[in-house]
């Protein structure tokens, strides 16, 4: 009964199967290291870059499920509070800890990752809890429950004194490197691109496309749905943690509802459904606010415009979902990646999703 | 049993604003199966429409009835025409698009709204609260035992408001050609065109109607609260759509129990547990109702038709 | 591949013929007030290629609904092989090995037309592996994350999994003569194309019996004749038992062995296509009573 049909276009194998899925990550973690280290003096690029990299991870992991999947989460901060707090907690116990047969610095780097695994897995377990009950309802349910997600975090961190109430968690050392956080930058665009591509991907794209007939074909939508949250819900966990570990404090007014609706606007802004344009996305608003003040502040419009650039960016976001919505539904990218619509002169992957 | 009566009173009171702003939800969903998530935030418009009328009438004026009777009637005439303007210009040409292209439209009008407000440009009020004009001066109407329980005019007048509005549109969705239209195009929107009933104007009405009610709710919030704030509409809103979800979405009476049952739950909270977890109480609820009973109390999973 | 589509439950003691692969029981269902179906029976068997008829809103989609769990009827049971599947979600249904097709095309419009049919292979395959999961569902959870993973890792089982699932969309492609529209998205293709392309999606999740709403709507003459012969091949070739919803009377009577008639949610005549055709309720029901009037009954 096999088909002569056209051949599967396999890509000529270079690289022996079993190591075609960690190939990638054995030539970032070099490559990565030497950016590291190429990076050294100014703090404020260290830190805009680490900023840059912690809103790609956010960016890149909720594209996965409003996306992706089609639903729409808007309390992506909150799952992030929880990564922060969590991994934040876990490095000031293990403060005094140090792995005696590693050098200082590679123990605490372990340590780290440790922490920040902590922190991701109990963001996944909070985006089961909260994604269970409300994606086996109507997409939009999602919407108002992730927001109150966020909300009850917020009043939890403030009614806890282990996580410092609403002054903050203070005095976490400051394991997080522009390495580190392109590391899992690479990490989570990486994971998306192949699930994207996997059937594991074309389930979820066959739920946002039609749900009822992704149902009807056998697809188990509910567990597709929570399995897509709980996966992205662990990304935000791990920039969370990242983010935690380069501030100086943390406090609940970082992850208000107004981070989280920062990052559907880059999501929304690259193309529900586009991993490279929530890249692009990302870099561009998170940078975009910073030309603005340096720009301002060149003027010289006594600093006040400088200053105020933070609070006009908030209702200018807003503003901004809904001309995309009016004008561009598909955002900067649609569904496509960035190849698929650069130039002829790049090499392009074949059409359709994925 | 003194204590726990006056949580019953104020939390009902509570309830029936919460009712007030859920009808809107509800009646929105009803016609467009659209999460009106800019809801709250128009409300918020509405208040400060009513705002700066108490101010422009004057202190004396502001004391009468007539003065009351003007500053509700500008903010809910100002915010239904608000609430008309942004269905025209965001909503309706997206009727037809994707569902979730409208609930980002939503979700970006709240945005705007609520952190334009904060802004202190030009006319816009900036972020910090301002103190609301005791339009109803409050007195202790009725006083049991040595103040055990006392219930405060406001209190009175804002359930006897909220109760006439609620019969009233009771009336209206069941007992004229306006309801029955609006009851068709809730039903299929398209087949109800194809009968005849012009639906633009019916789902404009509908969204007059629900920003116009929110704009008395908001008000009655004001009152109770004595301050404004940009933040407010967010903040009532969510609850109010956490009410609405509670009663079952899209269902009338539903929205008016779920609201009142949330307004308790809160009031006791407040009262036998701790002030600060208020804020968390509706959503915790609001998941423990979704996974228990997903359609809300009233509502079903209605079948998709396919 | 089929090793799902053995029997599980043990076939009613007291016949010896199997049991029916998808059976209904007195199926009622109501909207509101509106009695959409009304005590429907039906029994569908390997082999059998029945057709199911009625005037606009006599039911006919909505007894397609409820089969395949979409809706939950408010009476009666849905039986696959002497399993009751009230209550079950379509995909479990599905799994059970029910596919169907949409009357109004519901195709996952932005995949490509080989996407489209792997989305279907590939829950089958979940199928399997759920129920190596001993059937725990925390097993089962389990399992299914240790699947996402693989797919990141690109462990060489998933890439044979993968090109397996290619090979057998391909092929089903190629039944339906799409194999030239492998790559394109599926929202590009022509009407009938996206018909033919939702039965080989339908094919995809390795049914045993084959629900077609209206697989013939919306093309000439030709196409349908082609379409019908085809449905045939694919009952005889995969297997099945299929039931069609059709319109067209004479093409209905031309390849179904047996017709059942709905009118307003009520079955008002069932047999072969000649007792059919006579009967005088289904020519009331399609002409009206008063083409019987002025024709003076039935032919
Ligand atoms: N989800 C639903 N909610 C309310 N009414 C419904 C629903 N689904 C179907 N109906 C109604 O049930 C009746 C039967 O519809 P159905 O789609 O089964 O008809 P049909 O026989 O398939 O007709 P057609 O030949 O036009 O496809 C119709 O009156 C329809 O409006
Ligand atoms: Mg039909």
């Amino acid at each position: 009964m096999q088909s002569p049909a056209l051949p599967v276009p396999e890509a000529p194998s270079l690289v022996p199967p079993a190591l075609r899925g960690i190939l990638p990550l054995l030539i970032a973690i070099p490559t990565l290291a030497l950016f590291h280290w190429s990076l050294t003096g100014s703090d404020f690029a260290t830190y805009l870059l680490s900023v840059v990299g912690v809103n790609i991870i956010l960016a890149v992991s909720l594209n996965i499920v409003n996306g992706m999947t089609g639903q729409f989460s808007i309390g992506h901060a909150g799952f992030m509070a929880v990564g922060a707090y969590i991994a934040g907690y876990t490095s000031l116990q293990l403060k005094e800890v140090a792995l005696s047969f590693l050098p200082v610095s590679a123990s605490d780097q372990v340590l780290f990752m440790l922490a920040l695994l902590v922190g991701g897995v109990a963001a996944a377990l909070c985006g089961f809890l909260v994604g269970l009950p409300s994606l086996r309802l109507r997409g939009d349910y999602l919407a108002i429950v992730t927001l109150g997600f966020g909300e009850i975090i917020r009043v939890f961190v403030q009614n806890t004194d282990a996580f410092g109430r609403a002054l903050g968690l203070s005095g976490i050392p400051q394991y997080s490197s522009p390495g580190m956080v392109f590391f899992w930058v690479f990490l989570v665009v990486l994971a998306a691109r192949r699930l994207a591509g996997s059937s594991h991907g074309r389930s979820l794209w066959a739920i946002r496309e039609d749900e009822v007939a992704a149902e009807a074909m056998g697809v188990d939508t509910t567990g597709y749905k929570v399995r897509s949250f709980v996966f992205s819900s662990f990304f935000a966990g791990i920039a969370g943690g990242l983010f935690a570990h380069f501030v100086p404090i943390i406090n609940p007014g970082s992850f208000t509802f107004v981070r989280s609706m920062e990052i559907v606007v880059m999501v929304v802004l690259g193309g529900l459904g586009s991993t490279t344009g929530a890249v692009v996305a990302a870099i561009f608003l998170t940078l975009l606010p910073e030309g603005m003040r340096s720009l301002f502040g060149a003027l010289g419009t006594e600093g006040s415009l400088a200053q105020r650039v933070d609070q006009i960016r908030m209702p200018i976001y807003g503003l901004l979902l809904v001309v995309l919505m009016l004008s561009r539904p598909q955002g900067l990218f649609g569904t496509k990646e960035i190849w698929d619509v650069l130039p002829r002169w790049l090499p392009r992957k074949r059409r359709g999703l994925a | 049993m003194a204590q726990l009566l006056q949580h019953l009173i104020n939390g009902l009171a509570a309830g029936t604003i919460y009712a007030l702003v859920a009808l809107g939800y509800t009646m929105v969903y009803g016609v467009l199966k659209l999460i009106n998530f800019a809801h709250g935030d128009v409300m918020m418009v509405g208040v400060y429409m009513g705002y700066a009328t108490a101010f422009a009438i004057g202190r004396e004026a502001r004391g009468s009835f007539l003065g009351i009777a003007a500053v509700f009637a500008v903010a809910m005439l100002g915010c239904a025409l608000f609430g008309f303007l942004i269905e025209r210009f965001a909503y309706r040409p997206l009727r037809e698009k994707p569902r979730l292209t409208a609930l980002i439209t939503a979700i970006g009008i709240s945005f705007a709204l609520s952190y334009g407000f904060q802004l202190d440009i030009g006319f816009l009020p900036g972020a910090s609260p301002r103190a609301f004009p005791e339009i109803i001066e409050p007195k202790e109407w009725i006083i049991i035992g040595d103040r055990d329980v006392v219930v405060w005019n406001w209190q009175v007048i804002s359930f006897l408001i909220a109760v006439g509005l609620m019969v009233g549109l009771q009336y209206l969705v069941f007992g004229t050609r306006f309801g029955r239209a609006m009851r068709a195009v809730s039903w299929d929107h398209r087949v109800a065109a194809l009968m005849g009933i012009p639906t633009d104007r019916v789902i404009a009405l509908t969204f007059m109607l629900s920003s116009g009610l929110a704009a008395g709710a908001g008000l009655l919030y004001a009152i109770k609260d004595t301050s404004v704030s940009p933040l407010m509409g967010l903040y009532v809103g969510l609850k109010a759509f956490v009410a609405a979800v509670i009663g079952g979405i899209g269902h009338v009476p539903g929205a008016v129990v779920g609201a009142l049952v949330l307004g308790l739950v809160e009031e006791f909270v407040v009262g036998y547990a701790a002030s600060t977890w208020r804020d968390a109480v509706a959503f915790g609820f609001l998941i423990l109702v979704l996974l228990v009973k997903p359609g809300g109390l009233f509502g079903r999973v209605a079948a998709e038709k396919v | 591949m089929s090793a799902n589509a053995q029997p599980v439950a043990p076939a009613s003691p007291d016949t010896k013929s199997p049991p029916a692969l998808l059976r209904a029981d007195g199926v009622s269902i109501q909207f509101g007030g509106l009695k959409a179906l009304t005590d429907f029976h039906l029994s569908i068997q390997q082999g059998d290629l029945l057709g199911l008829i009625g005037p606009n809103g006599a039911g006919k989609s909505t007894a397609f609904n409820v089969l395949t769990g979409v809706y939950q009827p408010s009476q009666g049971q849905v039986l696959v092989r002497d399993t009751k599947v009230n209550g079950r979600k379509p995909h479990q249904i599905n799994l059970l090995g029910v596919a169907r097709t949409f009357q109004n095309i519901r195709l996952f419009r932005a995949l490509t037309a080989l996407d489209n049919v792997k989305v279907a292979c590939r829950a089958q395959t979940a199928l399997h592996q759920s129920r190596l999961g001993l059937g725990a569902k925390l097993v089962n959870a389990g399992h299914n994350y240790a699947d996402w993973w693989k797919a990141l890792l690109l462990t060489p089982s998933f890439q044979r999994e993968e090109r397996r699932l290619t090979a057998q969309a391909e092929h089903l492609l190629e039944v339906m003569g799409l194999s030239h529209r492998r790559d394109e998205e599926a929202r590009n293709l022509p009407y009938g194309e996206q018909r033919r392309l939702e039965i080989a999606r339908a094919l995809g999740s390795q049914p045993r019996v084959l629900l077609l709403d209206e697989p013939a709507a919306g093309m000439n003459t030709r196409e349908k004749a082609d379409l019908m012969v085809l449905i045939r091949k694919l009952r005889d070739d995969f297997k099945l038992g299929v039931l069609v919803i059709e319109h067209d009377m004479k093409l209905v009577m031309g390849i179904c062995e047996q017709i059942t008639v709905l009118d307003h949610g009520e079955t008002i005549a069932r047999g072969a296509p000649a007792e059919v055709r006579s009967d005088r309720k289904v020519i009331e029901a399609y002409l009206g009573d008063s083409y019987l009037e002025s024709h003076g009954g039935a032919a």
